[in-house]
């Protein structure tokens, strides 16, 4: 009924104070943000424009001209291709990696709790200072990875300076921060899920494979959604990380949106390309971002209505 | 569980170990790192047996780096204190402005609230410098360009979404009941909240603010694009500190152990509340 | 204080759930909400405090129209059914609480909690935490609070519902004390016929979207407006038999197993419709075979249930019918037994709308609106 009765909308005008209320506890939060969804719209504008910030009397409208010349723009289809590749890479990886460590830490036991906290230090660590450790490790100077490699008869192994493995030494970060991520919610998730299914088949004697694909994994389906739904959104999005470890570079190879946008403000300091760029990689992350709040709203009413 | 055979416990402690190794090592190395000189940290193989120094983290301390070319200022400390502020500074604001506008949208259902409560969400998700770049020019114009009051609105983007959705969550578990009850005894809206709402979704604002405290800890992409050297956070005064000339990487690893420090120990802290946290206040750890 | 309802209307979202209520309490008396859960009680409990607004209508204490009066102004102590105690505060800050709203001093305070708690026997467990309460103190403690701040309005919500059954027997006997000593106005929410039949001054029933008869305690169990409200009161059920009164020789009667059984004179207009003869478990008898109107049974089955035993027995045309008669009185014995009906308790409905038929004579002494 408690429920119900908060749902209530007031028809009537009365009474004031009640009405306003809730404007007036959300209005500061508010008006911070719209503060926020300005720049959102001068982005937009920017978009349109032929805009150099080092020809600022050159500044025009050129309406969908930014847009169209990505349809030829090499450089932008090698944006979006390093981006995707970076995201399912990143993703793809960490979900399995992450289910993998759940599954092996389900048990709630002293030990298994123990772990999962300290797994979390990855994921509390700064990315751009996760970079920065790994940058450490992987100096072909005195990097204790660069040793590794050279033991195993990769003589000058140069991570991410050499273009062939500069993505994989990026994504290898993402993968050490990120996957604890992914392994807390599952393991949330799996510890969460009601017993009595998991009883019947292992009094039943099913194979424990068989349990796995066709009890465990259609159980876990909103959780692993949600994990990864945030993870692809991030993911597609990532700055520090690569930022941090190469600048874009080893050349145009890690040349994700934001870096790309990045270095086209700064560098090239062509704002109405900067701003296109990002106006896509927005547009994506809107839609992603729309489905993942539909599955997060449906987890969350779940897990509240089970509390 | 009785049949694990011994193959599959030997597998299971197998892969525990991997990944233990592959997530700590990293960490267990740089801190190894941050008490050797680069006398030792240069040495081929490299060993883990070593005279441990402190002169890398007294060093950063004093802001004096001696080094064969002379004496460098860091300004490291400068860096660190940067970080405390304005973590601090944006959790306290994201708090203030925050918590209220959560109780409205918990409690005081109301037109367009659930609209409002996406479109802040949505924030969260938007890319960062699609809003950051149009800012720069912006923050000259209206002289907030390298303030703490800019980066502190800024940092806002981050932090409010994050309390605005796990502090509704703590005020939606209170029953309405309870607060009716009290209000029904004599109390004013006002007093309702403050003796009923917040001591009862006390635990969870606490945990919002620790891991909002993180969040902007950890951030590096707002201060790169909006914050000068003397105003920069960690995670950007770190990276500009490793491109140094003459830097000793005993010292670079000892900032970074530095850097770290405060949050794997509010992580700690709060770990009872970060999965919550990490879903947005979706999932209860 | 008196309270009015004037027309409300609330409805959820496109849930209609009270639809154009009205209702008059007078000062000091005791109503009863009774219905089944959903019938709109809580809500309408709800809009009377205050915390949740009507969507038409308007609500009066004291004459006066309660629009914009915020909960906190209106007077009203209220008990809910899941106590809503605060959880962070002791079994003493919670009955103070309408104390403190109203800065009172310390020592009248202490004083009033202590009286408060010593009347509902609670006063060694004052400074427990709720979760430390057992739940019949944890009932005490809530309606210790709503009393605390002795107000004109006392709203109780179904407070014996999630108590044990034997302090739920106590308290029964107990309130009715207490609420006297409050002089205060009443309403008290309840599913269980037996409080309110013990509490109320009058009882409002309420089903579907309103109050569908309003009345004394005696009024609602012998003259229930429909054939549900008859079997919502009394325990065990009303019998319902499906008749068709006829003339007999005597003036109107129904026959039950062919033998003719007199209704009241004023069902003469209901003479060949389709009725329903309702007659409850007690206004039945076990008579000798050659008694008036007694009509053979088969017994089924017996129940003793405290002071009454109750018999279930079939009738020649297969009809059950539920006997009830003090514990301790002779009984039949198995197999064949007669049983006469008290003509004069019997009710007569309409087996379409399921609505009583007054007797015509019966009509102008008072029938409930």
């Amino acid at each position: 009924m408690s429920d119900a009765t908060m749902n209530q909308k007031p028809r009537r005008g009365f009474r004031v104070s009640r009405g306003a209320l809730p404007y007036l506890l959300s209005l500061p939060a508010l008006l911070t943000c719209i503060g926020i969804l300005i720049p959102f719209f001068t982005a937009v504008a920017y978009s349109l424009q032929r805009y150099r910030l080092s020809q600022p009397w050159a500044r025009k409208w050129n309406w969908g001209e930014n847009y169209l010349n990505f349809l030829s723009d090499p450089a932008f289809w090698n944006t979006l291709k390093v981006s995707l590749t970076y995201a399912f890479l990143t993703v793809g990886l960490e979900l399995l990696l992450g289910l993998g460590i759940a599954l092996l830490l389900q048990k709630r036991t002293r030990f298994n709790n123990f772990v999962s906290i300290m797994l979390l230090m990855p994921l509390m660590t700064a990315p751009a200072l996760a970079s920065l450790m790994w940058k450490l490790m992987t100096n072909p100077g005195f990097g204790i990875l660069s040793y590794f490699a050279s033991l195993i008869g990769l003589e000058d192994f140069r991570w991410a300076s050499d273009p062939s493995t500069a993505m994989l030494t990026v994504v290898l970060v993402d993968i050490w921060v990120y996957t604890p991520f992914i392994m807390i919610l599952l393991l949330a998730g799996l510890r969460s899920l009601p017993q009595q299914p998991f009883e019947a088949a292992a009094l039943d004697g099913v194979p424990r494979l068989f349990v796995f694909w066709r009890i465990t994994l259609p159980m876990l389906t909103p959780f692993l959604l949600t994990a990864t739904l945030f993870r692809v959104i991030e993911s597609i999005q990532q700055f520090d990380i690569i930022y941090a470890m190469t600048q874009g570079g080893p050349g145009d190879k890690l040349t994700v949106f934001q870096v790309e946008a990045y270095l086209n403000f700064f560098q090239s300091t062509n704002v109405g390309r900067s701003a296109a760029l990002l106006m896509i990689l927005w547009a994506i992350t809107y839609i992603l971002s729309n489905i993942f709040i539909k599955n997060w709203l449906r987890l969350r009413e779940r897990q509240r209505g089970e509390a | 569980m009785e049949h694990t055979s011994t193959l599959e416990k030997i597998l299971r402690g197998t892969a525990i170990t991997l990944v233990i190794l592959f997530f700590m090592f990293p960490i267990f190395w740089i801190f190894l790192m941050s008490f050797q000189t680069n006398e030792t940290i240069l040495r081929v193989p490299p060993s883990i047996v070593f005279e441990p120094t402190l002169s890398n983290y007294t060093a950063l301390i004093t802001g004096k780096l001696d080094t064969a070319a002379g004496t460098l200022e860091i300004s490291f400390m400068k860096n660190l204190w940067n970080s405390l502020f304005l973590s601090t500074a944006s959790v306290a604001v994201g708090l203030v402005l925050g918590v209220p506008a959560a109780y409205a949208f918990a409690r005081l259902k109301f037109r367009g609230s659930e609209d409002i409560a996406f479109t802040l969400l949505s924030f969260r998700f938007a890319p960062p410098l699609l809003v950051l770049l149009p800012l720069t020019i912006y923050f000259q114009q209206i002289g907030l360009a390298d303030t703490y009051i800019g980066l502190i609105w800024v940092y806002q983007l981050i932090v409010l979404p994050l309390i605005l959705w796990i502090v509704r969550g703590y005020f939606e578990d209170i029953p309405a009941d309870v607060e009716y009850a009290y209000r029904i005894a004599g109390h004013s809206w006002g007093a309702t909240f403050r003796k009923i709402a917040l001591p009862l979704a006390g635990p969870g604002i606490a945990a919002a603010g620790l891991l909002a405290f993180i969040f902007a800890w950890n951030n590096f992409i707002f201060a790169l694009v909006l914050a000068s050297a003397d105003k920069q956070p960690v995670t950007v005064g770190a990276l500009a500190f490793v491109t140094a000339s003459g830097i000793q990487y005993g010292q670079v690893a000892a900032g970074i152990v530095l850097s770290i420090l405060p949050t794997f120990a509010l992580a700690l802290y709060a770990q009872r509340y970060l999965v919550e946290g990490l879903s947005l206040g979706a999932v209860k750890g | 204080m008196s309270l009015q309802l004037i027309d409300i209307v609330k409805s959820f979202k496109d849930d209609v759930v009270l639809d154009g209520v009205s209702l008059e309490v007078a000062s000091g008396e005791t109503l009863v909400l009774f219905g089944p859960s959903g019938a709109g009680k809580t809500v309408l409990l709800r809009l009377i405090a205050g915390v949740i607004e009507p969507d038409e209508g308007s609500i009066l204490i004291n004459g006066e129209n309660m629009d914009g009066v915020e909960p906190e102004d209106r007077g009203i102590g209220m008990a809910f059914q899941n106590f809503a105690l605060f959880p962070h505060m002791d079994a003493r800050a919670n009955i103070a609480s309408p104390l403190t709203a109203r800065r009172e001093s310390q020592t009248g305070m202490k004083r009033r909690v202590e009286e408060v708690a010593k009347l509902l026997k609670i006063d060694h467990v004052l400074h427990h935490k709720p979760k430390e309460l057992s739940n019949g103190q944890k009932q005490r403690t809530a309606l210790g609070r709503a009393l605390a701040g002795e107000p004109k309005i006392l709203l109780l919500d179904d407070p014996l519902r999630n108590v044990d059954a034997k302090l739920r027997f106590e308290m029964r006997l107990e309130l009715p004390r207490l609420l006297k000593d409050q002089q205060a106005t009443v309403i008290y929410v309840t599913q269980d016929y037996k409080e309110a039949m013990a509490l109320g001054h009058r009882i409002a029933v309420m089903s579907g979207q309103g109050i569908a008869q309003i009345g004394t305690p005696e009024d609602i169990y012998l003259a229930p407006q429909n054939t549900a409200i008859a079997r919502l009161f009394g325990d065990p059920v009303i019998n319902l038999l499906d008749v068709v009164p006829e003339r007999g020789a005597e003036g109107v009667q129904v026959r039950l197993s062919g033998t003719p059984v007199p209704l009241h004179q004023g069902h003469a207009a209901s003479i060949g419709h389709d009725c329903v003869l309702g007659v409850r478990p007690e206004a039945i008898r076990f008579v000798d075979a050659d008694a008036p109107g007694s009509f053979p049974v088969t017994i089924e089955a017996e129940t003793p249930l405290n002071e009454k035993t109750v018999t279930l027995a079939i009738t020649e045309k297969k009809r059950e019918i539920l006997i009830s008669r003090p514990s301790g009185t002779p009984g039949p014995d198995r197999g064949q037994a007669h049983v006469a009906i008290d003509a004069g308790a019997a009710l007569l409905f309409d087996r379409a709308t399921g609505n009583r038929i007054a007797p015509a004579s019966a009509a102008a002494k008072g029938e409930p609106a």
